[in-house]
């Protein structure tokens, strides 16, 4: 019996199964009753209607290492009829896709609302069938076809053992329909205990006393959440004084637009969506130039679309902090898949040089956490601040306790000059210091002028050419980076000891993943250090070559084709990297990883491709 | 205009010996208008927030004193609006040219109008890209009878129908040749409470060798007392009757008194950002 650890698939056709709602239901009523959620790996469709979708939740009681292997031990297939993308399969798709990896003894239940699906390979692994006529269900007997969701949901209760006397899930109902009356809750509450139903005869039919699986609340649960990386990082965000943001409709950042607008304005602030990705971001840094804490949001091609603006607020030396949801690339790539191919657009992106700050979060707590910081950064040093997620970050949920969201953590404080200050002398917007940080004026202090210009300037703001004041400037502007690595940069974080084994760096959503594949690995005893970057630029080289010489090899694991972290810790510690790389939109699996590994460690691979048709590509170069 | 109040807006800003207009450019009496405006608004430097568009026109912001904000070419009304956003009691004024505004920046220009935040945008229109050296604008071919065209050389973009059809709430014209008007439309467009359009004709003396001083001078004509300029139907009527007398309309053209919802100043630097209760935000993802 396994109890409370379970790899859960929920599949179906996209919009028309509502199999969110299913993985919905199930992250916030287990985060209630205490359980761990991770819903990291969401399976969606870049179409709104009619392709195939589907949502793996890892539920534990403890937190979960990462998100496992493709392995699941319940496959929920929710198709009831012909999925149009594959009209060759009727209600089976989701069995088709995904029944492979359901483990030897697992439990598939699908939607027999059109007939039976063929199982008798799956039965022969000793997979438990369920067939529930759920839309039937709905349909016929409670005449609402919404309510099947919650048919299946019911009956996904029942096979785990979980809520028999519907305490938690008539709670949720009622917190949700309680305002429209009774009758909805009632009939939901029915349409669950009809999934029961469903199943108690399967399992009296086929004469099975349970399914080897169980869900148990947590005596005395700690108030939890279940939050997307979007969601945590507007949370972060407003707590850290960000009262403008603007964005533009695009996968996978428009939920932080949308969580924004439906938030900020209740903290005084406002949210804006832009008519296109360049007035978003320009608006942003107008709000900023004129004092409001700024952020905007996007993903790929719009921050393609927005490179010109970098340099403005590098040069005027406007904060803003700019998030980056990755997806897959180049142009318009895949947009629901998830990807690491940015990181070379916001280190060098934009013509000339800009001073630039690059931040990576690594899990959703840390989108909470982290952004706390980029908001700061900015303030103090009055450049871009880059905070690069990536889809599985934004769209992925995980159980989060409230412990950590209520902290209290007080706001940035503002860099900006008093009245006071700006009479003691001629106020010059681009003062020259040791630091090459120059006091803000916000405009409306009363006593100085400031004279914010995207043009080479000199220290008032005045249009020049004049070459020492130009080079005065550049290097006043790159001075704040100097002065940054000294002051704020952070070292990666550090898994395990440095200098004995391989050394694993990554940076972004795949340390659940590299921290997984180190343990397995360290079962067979084989030392593994997990170097893992938040701080990403300026390059903190000071901090990072000490942790990465000492080490025998560098395995760098990056989303992306050509390894851009690796290229960058090459050229800024001269030391040889290789590579294990994915890109065909899928998360890293420990168990790609530790496989990576053996082969870099024993066969001496430069560089390990996964996830194409041939699961691992190896090359070995001469010169490595 | 006393010496006194015009010295504020001579401290803080490129010396006139160094102002880079040819001899005999109309910003120059852009700049003059701009200031008598400002002091008939008796605005100071620190409540104004000047945002230049990329070209000759945008310099403009550097000339007088004031904040200012210099970013991309065809970005200075998107940047205008984010400022005026962020704090309401800024006056905020766009100054930018032609190509600026009707070419790179047409898509701040149509999407701003429809906005209508309460920003001034002055135009100086004179149908090339000075800077560049000449080059056709959108509104090059003004007066020009439109006989065949070419892709390369399309007929004339005229901001003020453009603004009209997108919802901008006043839309005036006027000639740098008459600085008088100009500052009278100006003070008019910055009290207006919406997003306010003043295309002010100024000529290019070096680039444009067709619409000249003399030639506005013979082809600007004031909007008859008559006009009543609340009435969009009457504004579309006057601007197709100055088409067929082939007269340049100078003066309000619309001014529509929408009602706008008071802005609130978003936490400043003068507040000190403050602590939050973040329970609403949590309440709905339990």
């Amino acid at each position: 019996m396994k109890v409370n650890r379970m790899k859960l698939l929920v599949g179906g056709v996209q919009l028309r199964d509502g199999v969110s709602t299913i993985t919905d239901l199930f992250g916030r009523i287990l985060s209630r009753a205490g359980l761990q959620v991770m819903g990291l790996e969401r399976g969606f469709a870049s179409t709104i209607y009619g392709a195939h979708q589907y949502d793996p939740l890892v539920i534990t009681d403890g937190p979960a290492l990462s998100w496992g292997d493709e392995a699941i031990d319940i496959l929920v297939g929710l198709d009831y009829d012909v999925n149009p993308d594959v009209p060759e399969q009727p209600n089976r798709d989701t069995i088709l896709r995904h029944g492979r990896n359901l483990v030897d003894g697992g439990v598939l239940l699908y939607d027999s609302s059109t007939g039976p699906v063929p199982v008798e390979k799956l039965e022969a692994r000793g997979v438990r069938v369920f067939p529930i006529p759920a839309r039937q269900i709905a349909q016929r007997d409670l005449k609402k076809e919404v309510v099947k969701n919650v048919v299946m949901t019911g009956a996904l209760f029942r096979l785990l053992e979980f809520d028999s006397d519907e305490r938690w899930l008539r709670r949720l109902l009622e917190e949700r329909f309680g305002r429209k009356g009774p009758e909805l809750v009632n009939l939901n509450l029915e349409a669950a205990r009809r999934g029961r139903a469903a199943v108690e005869s399967v399992l009296t039919e086929r004469g099975w006393p349970g399914i080897g699986y169980r869900l148990t609340p947590v005596p005395q649960p700690a108030p939890a959440v279940y939050i997307a990386g979007n969601e945590a990082l507007v949370i972060g965000a407003i707590e850290a004084g960000v009262r403008f943001y603007a964005g533009y409709p695009i996968t996978p950042a428009s939920s932080i637009l949308e969580f924004m607008e439906r938030h900020v304005p209740r903290y005084g602030g406002r949210a804006l969506q832009g008519s296109n990705e360049r007035e978003s971001i320009r608006a942003a840094l107008g709000a900023s130039a004129a004092g409001a804490v700024s952020m905007i949001g996007t993903s790929g091609p719009g921050l393609s679309l927005k490179v010109e603006e970098f340099g403005v607020s590098g040069v005027t030396e406007t904060p803003l902090v700019i998030v980056d949801a990755m997806r897959a690339g180049p142009s318009t790539g895949m947009p629901t898949k998830s990807e690491q191919g940015d990181l070379f657009l916001v280190t060098g992106g934009g013509h000339g040089e800009i001073p630039r700050i690059v931040l990576a979060p690594s899990t959703i707590e840390e989108c909470y956490s982290l952004i706390h910081e980029a908001v700061r950064l900015a303030e103090i040093y009055q450049c871009p601040v880059f905070f690069l997620t990536d889809l599985n970050l934004s769209e992925g949920r995980i159980t989060v306790p409230e412990s950590l969201l209520r902290a209290g953590r007080p706001p940035v404080k503002r860099q900006v000059a008093t009245e006071d200050q700006v009479r003691e002398e001629r106020y010059l917007r681009y003062r020259v210091t040791d630091t090459g940080i120059s006091p803000r004026l916000i405009p409306g202090t009363r006593g100085g002028v400031s004279k914010m210009n995207s043009t080479e300037h000199d220290e008032f703001g005045f249009v020049t050419t004049d070459p020492a004041k130009r080079v005065a400037m550049m290097d006043k502007r790159m001075r704040k980076m100097a002065t940054y690595l000294q002051r704020d940069a952070r070292p990666p974080q550090v898994y395990g000891t440095v200098g004995k084994g391989l050394v694993l760096v990554g940076w972004g959503s795949t340390k659940p993943a590299l921290l997984e594949a180190q343990q397995r690995l360290k079962a067979e005893g084989l030392s593994v250090t997990v170097v893992h970057f938040t701080h990403l630029w300026p390059f903190p080289t000071h901090l990072v070559k000490p942790l990465l010489v000492a080490g025998e090899r560098v395995i760098v694991c990056e989303h992306n084709y050509m390894g851009q972290l690796a290229e960058i810790i090459q050229a800024h510690c001269l030391i040889p990297t290789r590579r294990v790389l994915k890109y065909n939109g899928r998360p890293f699996y420990p168990s790609e990883v530790v496989r990576a590994v053996h082969e870099v460690a024993r066969n001496g691979a430069t560089a390990v491709r996964l996830g194409g048709k041939e699961p691992v590509m190896v090359e070995v170069s001469s010169d490595a | 205009m006393p010496d006194a109040v015009k010295s504020i807006w001579e401290q803080n800003a490129t010396p006139r010996h160094r102002i880079q207009w040819c001899p005999g450019c109309g910003d120059f009496a852009v700049l003059n208008a701009l200031k008598a405006a400002l002091t008939t608004l008796e605005l100071t430097p620190s409540e104004v927030l000047l945002v230049g568009g990329i070209g000759c026109s945008g310099q403009i912001r550097n000339y007088l004193n004031g904040n200012s904000f210099y970013g991309t070419h065809g970005g200075a009304l998107a940047y205008a609006l984010g400022a005026k956003m962020a704090n309401p009691e800024l006056t905020v004024i766009a100054l930018a040219g032609d190509g600026d505004t009707l070419a790179i920046g047409v898509e701040n220009f149509v999407h701003i109008s429809r906005r209508d935040p309460d920003i001034t945008l002055l135009i100086m229109d004179n149908g090339v890209y000075g800077l560049t050296k000449g080059q056709d604008s959108p509104s090059a071919g003004l007066g020009k009878p439109v006989g065949v065209s070419v892709e390369e050389h399309p007929p004339m973009l005229d901001p003020v129908k453009l603004a009209l059809t997108c919802g901008a709430t006043f839309v005036a014209q006027s000639f740098s040749g008459d600085p008088k008007h100009t500052t009278e439309m100006l003070v008019e467009a910055v009290r207006h409470k919406g997003f306010a359009l003043v295309n002010d004709f100024s000529p290019c003396v070096t680039y444009n060798k067709f619409n000249t001083y003399d030639w506005f001078r013979a082809h600007c004509e004031p909007v008859p007392a008559s006009h009543d300029p609340a009435g969009e139907d009457a504004a579309w009527d006057l601007i197709r009757d100055f088409e067929r007398r082939d007269k340049l309309p100078t003066g309000v053209i619309y001014r529509h008194p929408r009602t706008k919802a008071p802005a609130k100043r978003l936490p400043m630097s003068t507040t000190e950002l403050e602590k939050v209760d973040l329970e609403p935000m949590l309440q709905g993802l339990r």
